[in-house]
């Protein structure tokens, strides 16, 4: 009980505060911008054809529009109805697809980039952080050197020349992967299906992981290094305990926890996509989604993916706040 | 020298560190050909005191076999230690001697239980059979020390003061029966009102389990409680060692006479006697050729710019100055 009034509730309270002030903020920027989107969509239609508009009509249709995406009445009165839609998970319809609405756009694109983000972000935090903490660990080691100039070569190199690297290798040189796309056209949902989105995942994957593995291999070794040498690691070696259970229960532990913050922290972002990756593989996530709706102007979709966005790394940072206490005692009952 | 009966041996200690690359570093001797030892059979408390980067901390470390010393011997009990091997020698080692560190906040792995760290060295050390054995050596250890299991069951670092994890890991360091403790500057960071009741548990141990102390400090006060024998470093040299009340009482060297001089007394309208000369290049000290104090000394002739002093033996110690040849 106390634990509840003491921890979590703080931390229940500061979550929603964070998600309410994100999402005004959300709901206020576009209304600031002098871009008005109804007219921009009016434009849109007269350039598509509709020379003339009989003037009746076009109130008409400014007046549907402005009901559509919710810009009626005074901004506190819109502002009202915006959280009453924002409930119903109705973010209005998007301007660029017209009639389907944000909701099912994002619905689409979401699994794909949540899919591919979070085995990437797992696999290269994990790969990631055990080589590094090794090679932070046994640092006098031949290999644990060879690791690092390897990390420290591959960490730069800009994500889309290693996925271009990767494409024209294995795409195009050696034609094991496919170039573009999710999944092969024509495959109904069965095994095979499952093995052509891997197959289609693939290089995606192996570029961020390649790219992650680098990122979190040097971190965690800087890390391992600083706690080797701290006093209680070389007291554990004096008391006779395994070298072993020294890396694991001294070493890696203690400098798994500012890791772990990390990796929530980037699996929370990755509902904003990731557009590079996307791009290059022409991957249908919800980064290529967000690059159209900023293209395009299109502020419902534009708000949609931001909610999203801020739901993701808000409730990250709760699940971790709440989960903290367990790796770290000195959390705890604060 | 001969190493019969005696429990440690440190001969022509060499430790050199090489700071800031391997080809442009610098070379930073931090203990310069040192040698001491102590009896088996008559248990002491042997004090290694001197100002912060004198070398006290790596000649404790290079006796607890946590780094290497770069040339020199260390016998323990007739075994050189620098030359273990086996895994079952080293455990042998360390069975016997134990070390206490400084700071006890950054002793204990704020993620583990306290207790764990008593029942590991217990098991580890193979001196019980099972846990509930275990719980019986560890209640025994926490007494001598004036905690109870109770106290710290189920408890993390950071629940415990500073005192009460000091006197753990002093417990810690008891349960494998060991006859040399290392303690490095064990009182530093506790409060002075726990300070005594440490100092005096190392007393107790001495007297009534004969273990030996190495008890490395840089307060005078303490050192002067309860050594038998007290080295005086400077600069990775020892530059007197002898009986405590000699040492204290009538100092020869000049850096032991500033060491001394430079305890406060407690009485306000005393002032500081005399001005004292602060060292401004201490790494270039550690390279300096003759007497390294020759710079802060106030006795200082020409010669100790120049020849390094040898170890005299005068009025019971051994004191590295030219004043006495």
């Amino acid at each position: 009980m106390n634990l509840l009034k003491r921890y979590i509730l703080p931390r229940l309270i500061q979550y929603f505060i964070v998600i309410f002030i994100g999402i005004t903020i959300v709901f206020l920027a576009p209304r600031f911008i002098p871009l008005d989107p109804v007219i921009s969509v009016i434009n849109r239609i007269t350039a598509y054809g509709a020379q003339y508009m009989d003037p009746e009509a076009l109130e008409k249709l400014t007046e549907t529009l402005k009901e559509l995406y919710g810009l009626k009445g005074s901004i506190f009165e819109q502002y009202i109805k915006f959280w009453k839609r924002l409930f119903r998970g109705d973010f209005g319809p998007s301007l660029t697809i017209f009639p389907t609405p944000v909701i099912s756009i994002i619905k689409n694109s979401l699994p794909w980039t949540a899919g591919l983000l979070i085995i990437a972000a797992l696999l290269s935090w994990s790969i990631g952080n055990i080589l590094g903490g090794l090679a932070g660990y046994f640092s006098n080691k031949k290999w644990a050197k060879v690791l690092s100039v390897i990390a420290m070569v591959i960490y730069p190199i800009p994500y889309y020349i290693m996925a271009l690297i990767l494409i024209i290798l294995f795409a195009y040189v050696f034609p094991i992967f496919p170039i573009v796309g999710g999944y092969s056209i024509g495959i109904n949902p069965s095994f095979s299906f499952i093995f052509s989105l891997i197959k289609h995942a693939f290089l995606p994957a192996l570029a961020l992981v390649i790219v992650g593995i680098g990122w979190w291999f040097l971190s965690m070794r800087s890390l391992t290094s600083t706690i080797t040498s701290e006093d209680y690691v070389v007291y554990a070696e004096t008391m006779g305990i395994p070298k072993n259970k020294v890396l694991f229960q001294y070493v890696m532990k203690n400098s798994m926890l500012p890791q772990i913050t990390n990796l929530a922290l980037q699996i929370g972002g990755i509902f904003s996509g990731s557009l590079v990756t996307e791009y290059v593989f022409s991957y249908p996530g919800i980064g290529q989604v967000l690059y159209m709706a900023i293209n395009n102007g299109d502020f419902n979709l534009l708000m949609g993916i931001v909610t999203f966005s801020i739901l993701g790394i808000a409730t990250a940072a709760l699940l971790i706040d709440l989960l903290y206490p367990l790796f770290d005692p000195r959390v705890r009952y604060r | 020298m001969k190493n019969n009966n005696k429990l440690l041996v440190v001969s022509d200690l060499t430790k050199v560190f090489i700071i800031g690359g391997r080809f442009l570093g610098v070379k930073l001797v931090a203990v310069n050909r040192e040698s001491f030892d102590m009896e088996e059979e008559k248990p002491e408390i042997f004090t290694i005191a001197g100002e912060s980067g004198c070398g006290k901390t790596t000649l404790a470390r290079m006796i607890l076999g946590i780094i290497e010393p770069t040339s020199g011997k260390i016998f323990y009990k007739g075994k050189d230690i620098t030359k273990i091997q086996s895994k079952e020698d080293r455990l042998d080692f360390m069975r016997e001697v134990q070390p206490i560190f400084q700071n006890p906040f950054e002793t204990f792995n704020p993620l583990k239980r306290v207790e764990s760290y008593l029942i590991e060295t217990a098991i580890n050390f193979g001196a019980v059979k099972n846990r509930s054995e275990a719980f019986d050596r560890i209640e025994e250890v926490l007494q001598l020390v004036g905690l109870s299991i109770k106290e710290v069951e189920k408890r993390y670092p950071h629940e415990l003061s500073g005192g009460q994890l000091q006197r753990v890991s002093i417990a810690r360091a008891l349960i494998t029966n060991p006859s040399l403790l290392v303690a490095d500057e064990p009182v530093s960071m506790v409060d002075a009102s726990i300070k005594m009741s440490v100092v005096n548990l190392f007393k107790d141990l001495k007297e009534k389990y004969g273990v030996s102390v190495i008890y490395i400090t840089h307060d005078l006060a303490t050192a002067y409680y309860i050594s038998d024998r007290i080295a005086i470093m400077y600069r990775g040299n020892i530059v007197e060692l002898g009986p405590v009340e000699k040492v204290m009482l009538n100092p020869l060297h000049p850096y032991t006479k500033l060491l001394i001089e430079a305890v406060p007394e407690p009485d306000p309208d005393l002032k500081w006697k005399e001005e004292i000369k602060l060292s401004a290049m201490e790494a270039k000290e550690f390279a300096k050729l003759g007497c390294k104090f020759s710079e802060r000394c106030l006795e200082a002739k020409e010669r100790c710019h120049e020849i390094t002093p040898e170890k005299i033996f005068v009025d019971d110690r051994w004191v590295m100055c030219h004043k006495y040849k």
